[in-house]
């Protein structure tokens, strides 16, 4: 138990120099021109988070959140947190599902990365986890 | 008898087309009857070369003027007796031609072909565990007895089931590619993975064809930034830089909203010798975007302004 404790903190702390590193990158400051790459980059972000928050308005998917006990605030807010490497990574899962997309699959997915995310105490999101430290 | 269906489903013939940009271009889109893209040249490949012979034909459609043999240096590996998918669309790229990969369905595919585009497919004959891959020119189809016409291999015009079609196409992650001369828009063109095609040009060097496809797409989705700032972008690498600071303006003055289009203006016009106009445009981008706009000017430009813009407030 306790090799996997030590394990796990390396991991996280590993994750945690990652996920900053990737902060660092969104949104560098610019001394020149920007690319018509970098914006259509930045529009495509917008438009991955839009489509990902318009799913939340369905009804299943809104049955389902209540099911897990999760708010939908909740959730809308941590989309809006989402790096545009994260976003892409739903939108891919979206891309590959061959049955054009199941919403509440998506959806149940993405609640298992908040799950994740709680167990290393990165969210605080679902009260009956309890946290390795 | 559900297990059964379960493990062959029959591929459906799309009713519709998919949705256009520009409906009226292409009203006379139909996948219910037959067509056949007569224009379209063939090409038999010669062992392992589906991949050289298959951008001659897209190439020659477009009335370029190459063959498979030419081609070969450029897109075939003897070591691996094939082509590599990015070589075919880098070679495109060269010929200026904007290389738009399509969205994976049939109805995608099909709507290109009834508007007259060929369109190149990779699939996977054999196996997903044991793959042999191969490219294919799909020149037209059948609704009825549902068939895919392609030239493929050493065969002009065959007439494929849509079941092989779609197992062979699926296996193979349902790749399909337009390959169009830059003043022509793919039937089923979005606005961002076209420009996103449209900048692969630019940042490879094809600036001519960008810049032209820039400004067909600017008159399409006029409420896209990305075509405008493109055309300014292109002027400025360029170090054109009265015809970036005539691209900016507009931008600003269509989109005042975009930080980026602001400060690409301040750039533009430091270049030109106007500093007062470039501060003002860049105290704009900061006012928009406070952390990304934040550095200073460079005025290594020493030049006497001529005509500076007046800045709309």
């Amino acid at each position: 138990m306790r090799t996997i404790r030590t394990y796990l903190r390396q991991v996280s702390f590993v994750m945690a120099i990652l996920m900053a590193f990737a902060t660092v990158w969104a949104s560098p400051a610019v001394a020149s021109v920007v690319g018509t790459g970098e914006l259509l980059q930045e529009q495509q972000v917008d438009l991955d988070r839009s489509s990902l928050l318009s799913m939340l308005e369905q009804q299943e998917v809104k049955d389902k959140l209540a099911e897990m006990g999760v708010s939908q605030a909740d959730v809308e807010e941590r989309i809006n947190n989402l790096t545009p490497q994260e976003l892409a990574q739903f939108e891919q899962q979206l891309a590959d599902d061959p049955a054009g997309g199941s919403v509440v699959g998506i959806i149940v997915l993405f609640l298992l990365v908040f799950v994740v995310t709680d167990i290393l105490c990165a969210t605080n999101i679902y009260p009956f986890i309890n946290c390795i430290r | 008898m559900v297990v059964l269906s379960g493990c062959a489903t029959r591929p459906e013939w799309p009713a519709q087309p998919a949705h256009t940009p520009i409906p009226e271009h292409y009203s006379a889109t139909r996948l219910d009857q037959r067509q056949l893209l007569d224009h379209v040249p063939f090409h038999g490949q010669e062992l392992f070369q589906c991949g050289p012979a298959s951008l001659a034909m897209m190439l020659n459609s477009q009335g370029l003027t190459t063959d498979p043999n030419e081609l070969k240096n450029k897109v075939y590996l003897p070591d691996r007796e094939g082509s590599l998918r990015v070589e075919l669309v880098a070679t495109a790229r060269s010929y200026g031609l904007v290389v738009y990969p399509l969205q994976p369905s049939l109805s995608h595919l099909l709507s290109e072909v009834a508007a007259g585009h060929p369109v190149l497919v990779m699939q996977n004959l054999r196996l997903s565990w044991w793959p042999q891959w191969h490219f294919a020119v799909v020149v037209g189809f059948d609704p009825d007895p549902r068939r895919v016409i392609l030239n493929t291999d050493t065969r002009e015009q065959h007439e494929e089931t849509l079941e092989v079609f779609m197992a062979t196409w699926t296996r193979a992650g349902n790749w399909a590619a337009v390959m169009l001369p830059p003043d022509q828009l793919p039937a089923t063109a979005e606005p961002l993975p076209y420009l996103m095609a449209v900048n692969d040009l630019e940042v490879t060097g094809h600036t001519e064809a960008a810049s032209q496809a820039y400004a067909m797409a600017e008159v399409t989705w006029p409420e896209q930034p990305a075509p405008i700032m493109g055309q300014g972008n292109i002027a400025y690498q360029q170090a054109d830089w009265s015809s970036a600071v005539q691209h900016y303006l507009r931008l600003t003055q269509k989109f005042p909203e975009l930080g980026a289009g602001w400060n690409n203006l301040a750039h533009a016009l430091g270049q030109t010798g106007c500093h007062a106009q470039a501060e003002e445009a860049l105290e704009h981008a900061r006012s928009l975007n406070p952390d990304r706009f934040s550095e200073p000017l460079e005025s290594d430009s020493s030049g006497a302004a001529s005509a500076c813009p007046v800045m709309a407030q």
